[in-house]
């Protein structure tokens, strides 16, 4: 479970530059919810996102992650209750390393690393069980170095090193925007199935309203920092995109309405 | 090349094989550019001879040499991770500083080992040539350093370290502490430079403040030759690679400096070791430019 109280993040505070990226988010995610979020560009979906990871400290409010307070913990601190998958493929795995070696470095988050060899034992039997299920016919590529792999090869081999140490809570930020969209549906559905196998809350980020309101069981929309659509349940089973986009336009007029500095602007 | 040249160009190349090794974990693993070898070294040197004049033990007098080598390093990586100093200017500084360190620890300049025991003094009366011994003690520890490391670098911790040079944001999300790996690698890459220069004195029987000059660019030297010979992905094969860059460098400079023809002589050897740093640099990148450019044509 995911509280989240109030939290504010301002970049550059006190430069001609300064962005208030979040203002004021209050929000609880029960266990093994999937929370789709959407957004216009600089709405704070990424900062929200770098928020509950750690990358991104907020400056004021209370993040709690199962119990426990983790606002002042730094990203790999929270590593052990948070897996993530990037945007960009390239950024969630090491190019240079093998595949059964980023397998193991996502498999030890949140434990203590020691001397003992990374892949000893029956390891690599259990990473290339693992991997097979994805049925991308890369268990007979565990030397392979990751760079060779397509961009949903590492997406997909990504969300499986997300599984591998057990934490509860995975964050994808847009992880399917960088790929084609035969390759993005594949990936999403993999996510589907192994959110749904591994019974993990997740929040994922996403600039398409049909991936948002298709997948998950509940969607958020942010703009300008806030929280201004939250819907689930039946009120969302009922939306479509047209829906959400009047309800968007609408929410950012009153969003708007309600902030002296946007009429101003 | 007389018989003693050549196991003269084999030791030395030996005692660098620990500097490219360290060159090799900071530049290559880590992705750090750390010119503090060349403050390194020599301090490894500095210590290992006054503790060997002082009557400590020669391995003892060589663990303390590598341990000031990782204090060293420790130096660099504080301006770099805490104080962020950009890496490069943080080692100059820290190699700078090290200058005066190492006459404050020696004393003076330069320091003669005369009749103190070393490492080597066990193995001289066992009716092996001394030249030949002193090749072979220092392979024996350099292969042992070899094991060791490659066994590191495949371990869990070693993993992240490498993970840390790669990709460090990907490492935080994996919950790799990044800054206290860069702490680790670069400790670990001036110990094995200071154990380098403790080797380096025990061999040649002195050691001297200006012999840290350029260790950072034979060293560089030595990783760049090692990896044209033997391009291996294997980092055991990768550390061997260095051991062989290093020594074939030596016997590259040795030859060159021995053929009269050439006319070098052998105070050009920094002149001759960055020119040929600066091709192999720079001989990727016109290979890399030639196949675009072949591409494009067709």
């Amino acid at each position: 479970m995911i509280v989240v109280e109030d939290i504010h993040v301002t970049f550059g505070r006190g430069t001609p530059l300064e962005k208030h990226a979040l203002r004021g988010v209050d929000l609880t995610i029960p266990e093994g919810q999937f929370v789709t979020v959407i957004g216009s560009n600089g709405a704070g979906k990424s900062t929200f996102l770098g928020s509950l990871a750690g990358d991104v400290l907020a400056e004021q409010g209370r993040i709690a992650i199962d119990g426990t307070d983790v606002t002042r913990w730094d990203t790999p601190r929270r590593a052990g209750l948070v897996a993530r998958v990037f945007q960009d493929p390239m950024a969630g795995s090491c190019a240079t390393l093998t595949i059964e070696e980023n397998m193991a470095l996502a498999a030890a988050r949140g434990r203590r690393r020691g001397l003992a060899p990374a892949l000893g034992g029956d390891r690599r039997k259990g990473f290339r069980d693992r991997i097979a299920a994805l049925g991308l016919g890369l268990e007979n590529r565990l030397h392979d170095r990751m760079g060779l792999l397509s961009g949903g090869q590492r997406q997909a081999v990504s969300l499986l090193m997300a599984t591998l140490a057990g934490s509860k809570i995975l964050l994808l930020d847009e992880h399917t925007a960088a790929l084609d969209p035969a390759t993005a549906d594949f990936v999403l559905d993999l996510t589907r199935r192994i959110v749904r196998d591994n019974r993990l809350t997740t929040l994922m980020v996403t600039h398409s309203m049909r991936q948002a309101l298709d997948y998950g069981d509940r969607t958020l929309m942010l703009h300008e920092g806030r929280v201004v659509l939250d819907v689930a349940g039946e009120e969302r089973a009922g939306l479509d995109v047209p829906h959400l986009l009047a309800l968007f336009a609408k929410q950012r007029g009153g969003a708007e309405i309600s902030d002296d500095s946007l009429l101003i602007g | 090349m007389t018989e003693i040249a050549l196991f003269g160009a084999i030791e030395i190349g030996l005692v660098y094989a620990l500097v490219a090794i360290g060159v090799y974990l900071s530049f290559r693993i880590l992705d750090f550019p750390d010119l503090t070898v060349d403050g390194s070294f020599p301090l490894g040197a500095a210590v290992c001879a006054v503790l060997l004049i002082a009557g400590v033990n020669p391995w003892l007098a060589s663990l303390a040499a590598a341990l000031a080598g990782a204090a060293a390093g420790l130096v660099t990586a504080t301006l770099n991770v805490r104080f962020k100093i950009l890496h490069l200017l943080a080692s100059i500084l820290t190699m700078i500083a090290l200058f005066s360190v190492n006459l404050r620890v020696m004393g003076r300049p330069n320091v003669a080992l005369l009749m103190q025991d070393t490492v080597l003094t066990p193995f001289y009366g066992l009716g092996i040539p001394d030249h030949i011994v002193r090749p072979l003690v220092v392979g024996v520890i350099v292969a042992a350093v070899v094991l060791l490391l490659a066994r590191f670098l495949g371990s869990e911790f070693g993993l992240a370290m490498r993970a840390t040079g790669v990709n460090a944001r990907m490492a935080r999300a994996q919950g790799v502490d990044t800054d206290a790996h860069v702490y680790a690698g670069i400790a670990l890459s001036n110990a094995l430079t200071g154990l380098a220069g403790a080797l380096f004195a025990q061999t040649n029987g002195f050691a001297d403040v200006t012999t840290g000059i350029g260790t950072i660019v034979v060293g560089l030297a030595a990783v760049i030759v090692g990896e044209t010979v033997l391009p291996a992905r294997a980092l055991a094969l990768a550390l061997i690679g260095c051991v062989a860059g290093s020594i074939l460098y030596r016997l590259a400079v040795q030859l060159a400096l021995s053929a009269d023809a050439i006319g070098l002589q052998a105070s050009d050897l920094n002149l001759v070791t960055a020119v040929l740093v600066a091709v192999a640099l720079i001989l990727p990148r016109l290979k890399a430019k030639a196949s675009r450019s072949t591409k494009a044509a067709r």
